[in-house]
């Protein structure tokens, strides 16, 4: 693989001591004229079949899955009754683990704003046109997101471990004012993560391809590791068990 | 070409001709035609590379969030027929729902599973569209629209999770709305924007149930047309531009 583009002008190399030329006459159905042989089928039948499959396969997913598992329906609402645990929807309840971390605030403004806008600003920030379309880019940008991914596994399993092992909150209760326990302290420790594997790529001179990727990587794999600990791994009072030791009988997956 | 009396008679015919301004579509221009002339179909060019039609390449992740989203729509609809978004109706409404409406636990079980499936699929789709570096100039703004794309998801199967009015919805709710009081300053405003009063009530019910059967819907109907019509004014998917050889 090379670094450089290839020149696309190879398909119908110019001669320029010519005016003109016939290139090629082919029997063929393309209506792209004045470009070299192109890889293209026709939308229809083709793509719709396609599409036609998929819908068919998708609906009968859901089919069989509807079949075999029902929707949950719950004793009626009463706001004098607490369930416990109370849980957000599985795609929230990451930023509901993040909350158990620090400042509410911290959890669940800023770093949601932050990260919308860090998704929105993505292209902005990567404005090169190399690889585009190919997946991860190189074997660079796969290695890459390799090392990224396993690292911030580490990093946040042992985050969150460490937090609800020695409470931060609790340990500086009295020692330090409450804005550093809820606010400094745990916003370092996230942005040391969150920064480490940008310093090293810079260090690198990795690309700002490399660093999106980086960067990307280190939020979607953070997002994973919070959404399984906050679904799987918290029972009764939001408490961390082990989730084949959940009390109660309590079970997250009855909660869908 | 070698057309059977029958195709021939039925293309012919004045009412054939009246519907489609095409043949048969059993030789190129034919099948041209039934793209360019066809208001659905004209969703796609006349042709497509096969680069970007390897399923490696995408996984079909965003035509599959495309048909979840018309099996919530479809299913959604048929719910709507015996939903009551009312605190005192709303419960006693999903509990006919499923004991004496026909087929409707099964309704209700799509309905549920393709949302969750939706918020997965269209996460996943991302996620693809991130890491093949699809983002990248012409298609720009096609992300950011795209991004636009995942909030209203979340959004709508936010809202849709309070309407059972069962203890999950409710408190699951009220969890996922606090976070909202949080906001320096007009945090608590917004939470009470949110929900139409201080808790969860009647106001809410009526709030989320119109966000989630019309607002929601309707702004992802046209977002995502805009989404897929612009797929195809960048040049179809960024896969067609990787030279012969490449990835
Ligand atoms: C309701 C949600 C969405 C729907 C229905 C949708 C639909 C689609 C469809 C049908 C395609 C054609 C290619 C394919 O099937 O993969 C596509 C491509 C694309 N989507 Fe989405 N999408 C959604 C959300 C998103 C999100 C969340 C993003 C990114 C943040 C995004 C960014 C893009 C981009 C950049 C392309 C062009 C990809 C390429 O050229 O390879 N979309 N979308």
């Amino acid at each position: 693989m090379t670094n450089e583009l290839p020149v696309k002008d190879e398909v119908f190399p110019k001669d320029t001591s010519k005016s003109y030329a016939i290139v090629e006459m082919v029997r063929g159905d393309s209506p792209m004229v004045g470009k070299g042989p192109d890889d293209t089928v026709f939308s229809f039948p083709i793509v719709l079949l396609w599409e036609i499959l998929l819908l068919l396969g998708v609906t009968l997913a859901i089919f069989l899955f509807s079949l075999a598992k029902q929707a949950p329906l719950d004793a009626i609402a009463n706001p004098q009754i607490t369930t416990d645990p109370a849980k957000a929807p599985w795609y929230f309840v990451g930023l509901q683990e993040l909350l158990e971390h620090m400042h509410p605030t911290l959890a669940g403004i800023v770093i949601p704003g932050v990260l919308v806008g860090f998704l929105m600003s993505i292209p902005y920030l990567d404005n090169s046109r190399e690889f585009a379309g190919v997946w991860f880019s190189s074997k660079r940008g796969k290695r890459i997101v390799v090392w990224t991914a396993v690292y911030t596994v580490i990093a946040m399993v042992a985050f969150i471990a460490f937090d609800n092992a020695f409470s931060i909150r609790e340990t500086l209760r009295g020692v330090a004012p409450p804005w550093v326990a809820q606010w400094v302290i745990p916003g370092l420790i996230l942005a040391v993560i969150v920064l480490l594997p940008v310093v090293i790529l810079w260090r690198k001179k990795g690309s700002a391809r490399d660093i999106m990727i980086a960067l990307f990587t280190v939020m979607i794999v953070s997002a994973v590791v919070l959404t399984i600990s906050g679904f799987l791994f918290r029972g009764p009072g939001f408490e961390m068990y082990w989730p084949w030791q959940m009390p109660d009988g309590y079970n997250p997956w009855d909660e869908l | 070409m070698a057309q059977s009396k029958l195709v021939k008679g039925l293309t012919h015919s004045r009412v054939w001709r009246s519907l489609f301004r095409h043949g048969w579509p059993d030789n190129p221009l034919d099948r041209s035609l039934t793209m360019t002339s066809n208001i659905f179909f004209h969703l796609h060019p006349v042709k497509v590379s096969r680069k970007s039609l390897r399923w490696q390449y995408s996984f079909g992740l965003g035509v599959v969030a495309t048909i979840l989203y018309g099996v919530l729509i479809f299913t959604g609809v048929l719910l709507m027929f015996y939903y009551v978004p009312s605190v005192e109706r709303a419960y006693p409404s999903m509990k006919e729902i499923q004991l004496s409406v026909p087929l409707g636990q099964f309704t209700r079980n799509m309905h549920r599973w393709a949302a969750h499936g939706m918020v997965l699929v269209v996460i996943l789709h991302m996620v693809r569209v991130f890491y093949t570096g699809a983002y990248k100039p012409p298609r720009q703004f096609n992300w950011v629209i795209g991004v636009i794309l995942l909030l209203f998801t979340l959004g709508a199967s936010f809202t849709g999770y309070l309407l059972p009015w069962d203890q999950l919805s409710f408190w699951a709710i009220t969890v996922g709305t606090n976070i909202a009081s949080y906001a320096p300053g007009a945090g608590p405003v917004m939470r009470e924007i949110l929900l139409g009063g201080t808790e969860v009530g009647q106001d809410t019910l009526i709030r989320f149930y119109t966000l989630h059967i019309a607002l929601l819907p309707l702004s992802l109907a046209l977002v995502v047309s805009l989404h897929l019509w612009r797929v195809r004014k960048d040049g179809g998917l960024a896969a067609t531009e990787v030279p012969d050889g490449e990835g």
